[in-house]
């Protein structure tokens, strides 16, 4: 025993050497997976409130341009309520008097500041301000003013951490706008404005200057939602499909403001998803 | 001692802030990221034990992994380069009496042994976490050429942070 002491103490450094690479090591293989404790993620109590200080002084550097385009949207969305306005009424004059469809609103959305951001690791992640408390869950999308940003990953109380679009492990259901040709949507490293459409079906009609949106098959996002708009097509792993290159539409450098879905559907449907047909009586 | 570890406790937040806050958002023309924290491990003094240089340099990756999502990849990093650290002094300037006990600095190297001496750490750190972040055969070229800036830029950041910190008295070599 007390060979085996001195032995350890004579080689001290050889032991701690070996035991920090190895903490290290399990610390990189458990950052893999997907679901993780949220003490080893930028969305605990210390990180997140450093991140929380710092970022109510850098929140202020980009207000210019947050500001522009959202008054842009304001005025795009503002013009569609016209529209649909008018066409609702038009629509109502046609139906006469019926009774009216009561109609739920399906989604929810959270309003959220990103307090870190990150676009230069292939595997990145942003830090948001609202937590579990705020009703945010693991799997639910963000969007900011131009699109789809990412998907919620772990939640502390009261700050969250979200798997940004630019990971390349994660991959979003879109769809070319106003048809049902369906893909894959993936970021492979480099660029932070440019991403990947895979798997869409060769017979599929497009045009570069597309917009590419969300497919709805998911409950992270509704459908519709702008994910980047058309470059042109690349060379794919497969021949039987077509592969877009895809300008982004969120600017992943400042982003700043976001929204958080809540789908109220989700529970139900992603239970349908795991329902085991062997189970049932 | 006690002096020395409220000093490097110190030197360790205010370098993690840096490097957290500021450092790892920098993406010099999309390659170049500069890692300002390892300043802890090249500065602390050659008589310091293995044990405990393996330990602040350990700290200090976890430190900045905890705030970059990145678990274990600096931690990897640094622990690796606290090892290297001696050999890497040793094999540019003699190891005997006057410079066993050696604080590495500008100062107390003089420009050119230091400037060789933080090319190579930095190097060698650069190289480690680009090599363990995207471990990939396909990546090679970028993993050369991120690694390749992004430790002149460190270099760099490295030697105005040396010249910035005021020179303890130390004997000239």
């Amino acid at each position: 025993m007390k060979n085996l002491l001195n032995f350890i103490i004579k080689y001290s450094r050889w032991f701690l050497f070996s035991i920090y690479v190895i903490i290290s090591l399990c610390l990189l293989i458990v950052n893999r997976d997907y679901q993780q404790s949220v003490y080893l993620t930028s969305a605990n109590v210390v990180t997140g409130s450093v991140y929380g200080a710092w970022s109510s002084v850098t929140g202020y550097f980009h207000l210019h341009s947050i500001n522009e385009s959202l008054q842009q949207r304001n005025a795009m969305l503002q013009n569609e309520v016209l529209n649909l306005k008018s066409r609702n009424a038009q629509l109502e004059a046609l139906l006469g008097d019926s009774i009216p469809t009561p109609t739920v609103e399906r989604f929810d959305y959270i309003a959220a500041g990103v307090i870190n951001n990150n676009t230069r690791h292939p595997k990145n992640y942003f830090t948001i301000n609202r937590g579990s408390t705020d009703g945010v869950e693991t799997g639910m999308g963000v969007v900011d003013q131009n699109g789809v940003v990412g998907i919620v990953n772990v939640t502390g109380p009261h700050m969250a951490r979200v798997i940004s679009l630019l990971n390349e492990t994660q991959h979003f259901s879109v769809k070319i706008k106003d048809t049902s040709f369906v893909g894959s949507l993936s970021w492979k490293g480099g660029d932070p404005s440019i991403g990947y459409v895979e798997e869409i079906l060769r017979h599929a009609r497009y045009q570069i200057g597309d917009t590419v949106v969300t497919s709805g098959y998911s409950t992270a996002f509704p459908e519709g939602i702008p994910v980047g708009v058309i470059l042109g097509r690349v060379r794919g792993r497969d021949d039987s499909f077509f592969s877009f290159k895809v300008k982004l539409a969120s600017d992943f450098r400042t982003i700043n403001a976001v929204r958080v879905i809540s789908d109220i559907y989700k529970q139900e449907i992603d239970s349908l998803a795991t329902f085991d047909i062997n189970k049932q009586d | 001692m006690g002096r020395h570890i409220l000093m490097n406790v110190i030197l360790l937040i205010v370098l993690v802030t840096a490097q957290v806050l500021i450092c790892n958002h920098i993406m010099l023309f999309n390659v170049a990221t500069p890692f300002i924290f390892i300043y802890l491990i090249v500065s602390l003094p050659m008589d310091l034990k293995t044990d405990w240089l393996l330990t602040w340099a350990f700290a200090a990756g976890l430190l900045v992994d905890l705030f970059s999502d990145t678990p274990g990849l600096n931690a990897l990093a640094c622990t690796v380069l606290a090892v290297a650290k001696r050999p890497v002094l040793y094999a540019y300037i003699p190891r005997d009496d006057h410079t066993k006990n050696v604080v590495p600095s500008l100062y107390s190297l003089g420009f050119a042994v230091y400037a060789k001496y933080l090319l190579t750490m930095s190097a060698i750190y650069c190289a480690l976490v680009f090599t363990i972040e995207y471990f990939n055969f396909a990546a090679v070229k970028d993993i050369v050429i991120m690694s390749v800036s992004s430790a002149l830029f460190t270099f760099l950041l490295l030697l105005a942070t040396d010249s910035l910190i005021i020179s303890r008295r130390e004997k000239r070599l």
